[in-house]
């Protein structure tokens, strides 16, 4: 009898602890040192809707928890805390990581331990390319569909003779092939005068610009990424390159890169993002810009909005799978269009990639900040940035 | 292509200004190395950090002061003075019972201060990067051969010789300077006719530091101030000294033209593959000269 009792008791309890049970969210992310700048954007604006979420009684009943691990941009050690994130915690799903090899690397862990993983904020185009899998979604633009969305808006420019100059390593060389080749295949008399290629934190930016201008070309295609940019940008200051040469620099417009300079920042440049929170001028961007910014006390940067579709895609997907189950959860977000502060999101079927639009625009004084935004804004929508279903085939040699 | 694309004689001319701007820090950094190895034998790796701080000093004090022209110049003084001041409480602490020692012992102690300094940045500024604005009347360019040319490496072009002159004079016609010069030669002599060499020694250590501390001021304006900024320039100085001759600060301003020239020419002449130039410019002077162009005091 006693023993009945006890058993009785002890599936009451797993019962009980079936029910409560939360959906779990490792984030695995580099939230030391300068990438923090990035990923904590990401972070605070995936809290921003899990938090309006579980206010509400969570996903189908079900809360969602997160937890964050601090990766130090380390590859070994973001993938140890990837694995005891899922071993230990038992979470339902990976999130992270600026860090690309660390990303690739947890893509391969999803597709083995079988968890879905979001990457946020790592640009390498093999995340959803060629190491993509059932598992992976890739929540960002890459940098083909950087390429492919400069290409697009420099197209519709004037410029005939084109510089490259950029870091000489991975990104660099992805961004810098990525624009030149689409713009040669939307435009096929540019004509490129030559190349620059400078070290990853190369100290003196000034003997490459003015060897640049010596050279007199239309406009300059700058493929320089991270920390990096700053520097760039204070030497194109200097040397009034913004005022002799357009150049376009991916993340030239981006909050994070504009805000630490301040008034000091050149006027006149190219550059694309994925989010600005002064544009669009929508109700809904309104509302998410609000919303952050008194939660934080600061404006979402493009990383926030990474972030927060990111946790709205999995709320989302969740219902529509109609049961907390990970197989369900992935065939619900193929092909599923979620609304969000730069409009309607599709998550493409084929390759796990959200469709974001980029937004092109040239840096400009206003008397509205204390730091440059981006105006004359074109839109490049999400179709036309994606790399082809065929290529992406062809990537993962399928 | 890009070789004929690029090269006219006025974009020749600008892109040697450039270089010379640059070498002006290069020198600045390499001639203190040069004078410590010179005079103490000392091989000190740690003049990239002190250089580090010397940045990370002068980006504080600016931006304590507001951000304006008096900070800077202020800070351009304070920051080099704040590194003697460091290194010399590190002399007279510690080396200073270390002379007798091995070279190894010496080149794995500073290797050792190298990582506790670096620490010391981690601690007191964080991990994150600076970026400090030079003052207004430095900012912004003014046209030389009909290209843009930044006002802030004209200053640094004027500097150049200020700082090589004060140096000629410091070794040849001071005192200090010239028992520091015959010590470096022969330091039992120096010592058997009088003279405390352990105080010589001192000064001259205070000067090449205050020097490091001086490049990291003069170069804070112009690039990230970060870790790791410690790491490119003593790599680049001491191929300087190598190249110029060791211990021989005329060999280490011959080798910062050198590199500094090497660097910028050769961006203007083939932008793809710069990088490489200074380094092949090293490579072929050591082959046709092992010791160094000058005659070294080693």
């Amino acid at each position: 009898m006693k023993k009945v009792v006890l058993i009785a008791g002890m599936l009451a309890l797993i019962c009980s602890s079936a029910w409560a049970k939360a959906i779990k969210v490792g984030i695995v992310d580099c939230y030391s040192g300068p990438a923090s700048t990035y990923t904590n954007d990401v972070r605070d604006g995936f809290k921003l809707y899990v938090d309006q979420v579980n206010g509400a009684g969570g996903v189908l009943g079900t809360p969602i928890e997160f937890t964050t691990r601090d990766s130090k941009f380390k590859v070994d050690l973001g993938l140890r805390e990837a694995k005891e994130l899922i071993m230990r915690e038992g979470v339902d799903i990976l999130m992270g990581t600026i860090n690309s090899a660390l990303a690739l690397a947890l893509a391969d862990l999803s597709a083995k331990e079988k968890i879905p993983f979001f990457s946020t904020f790592s640009k390498s185009a093999k995340i959803t390319g060629e190491k993509g899998n059932r598992y992976v979604f890739g929540m960002n633009e890459n940098t083909t569909m950087a390429g492919k969305a400069a290409a697009v808006g420099l197209a519709q420019k004037p410029y005939v003779k084109y510089w490259i100059a950029g870091d000489d390593y991975e990104y660099g060389h992805a961004i810098a092939e990525g624009v030149w080749d689409n713009l040669k295949k939307l435009k096929p008399e540019v004509e490129l005068l030559g190349q620059s290629w400078w070290k990853v934190g190369e100290p003196d930016f000034t003997p490459y610009i003015t060897a640049m201008l010596a050279a007199k070309p239309d406009a300059v295609i700058i493929a320089t990424g991270g920390r990096d940019c700053v520097p760039f940008l204070k030497a194109a200051q200097a040397t009034g390159f913004n005022q002799k040469v357009p150049f376009f620099m991916h993340t030239a417009t981006e909050l994070s890169t504009l805000m630490p300079l301040g008034q000091e920042a050149p006027e006149n440049v190219i550059g694309t993002s994925n989010y600005f929170f002064y544009y669009p001028e929508t109700a809904e961007n309104k509302s998410f810009v609000e919303s952050f910014q008194s939660a934080y006390g600061r404006p979402p940067k493009v990383g926030a909005m990474y972030g927060y579709v990111t946790a709205k895609f999995i709320v989302e997907g969740y219902k529509k799978a109609g049961k907390v189950d990970t197989e369900k959860l992935i065939d619900a977000l193929e092909d599923m269009t979620v609304d969000s502060p730069v409009g309607p999101l599709t998550m493409r079927g084929g390759d796990h990639q959200v469709m974001f639009p980029m937004f092109m625009g040239i840096t400009q004084k206003v008397p509205e900040y204390d730091f440059l935004k981006a105006s004359d804004i074109v839109t490049i929508p999400g179709d036309q940035v994606m790399p082809s279903m065929d290529e992406i085939k062809a990537a993962r040699g399928q | 292509m890009d070789f004929a694309a690029n090269l006219t004689l006025s974009a020749l001319g600008q892109q040697i200004l450039v270089g010379l701007s640059r070498t002006t820090i290069l020198f600045i950094v390499a001639s203190g190395l040069s004078l410590v190895l010179g005079v103490l034998r000392i091989p000190n790796l740690a003049h990239g950090s002190l250089y580090m701080i010397g940045a990370f000093v002068t980006y504080s004090v600016a931006m304590a002061l507001g951000g304006g022209a008096f900070g800077f110049w202020l800070a351009l003084i304070v920051a080099p003075v704040l590194v003697a001041a460091v290194s010399f409480a590190v002399e007279r602490g510690i080396f200073r019972h270390l002379y007798d020692r091995e070279h190894l012992m010496l080149l794995l102690f500073t290797f050792s201060l190298t990582l506790v300094f670096n620490d010391m940045v981690k601690l007191i500024w964080g991990a994150d990067y600076r970026s400090l604005s030079p003052p207004e009347v430095l900012k912004g360019f003014v046209t030389i051969f009909g290209l843009p040319f930044p006002r802030y490496n004209l200053f640094l072009l004027m500097l150049g010789p200020v700082v090589a002159l004060g140096l000629w004079w410091l070794t040849n016609r001071t005192k200090i300077g010239k028992i520091a010069r015959a010590a470096a030669v022969d330091r039992e002599m120096v010592g058997a006719v009088g003279i405390n060499v352990s105080r010589v020694f001192s000064s001259v250590f205070v000067i090449g530091c205050f020097l490091a501390g001086l490049g990291g001021a003069l170069v804070a304006p112009t690039q990230n101030i970060t870790q790791g900024m410690d790491h490119a320039i003593i790599i680049e100085t001491f191929l300087i000294i190598i190249v110029g001759g060791l211990g021989n600060i005329w060999g280490a301003l011959l080798g910062a033209l050198i590199f500094g020239l090497t660097d910028s020419v050769g961006i203007l002449i083939c932008p793809q593959f710069a990088i490489v130039f200074p380094y092949a410019a090293v490579v072929t002077v050591l082959l046709v000269r092992p010791k160094g162009l000058l005659k070294s005091t080693w």
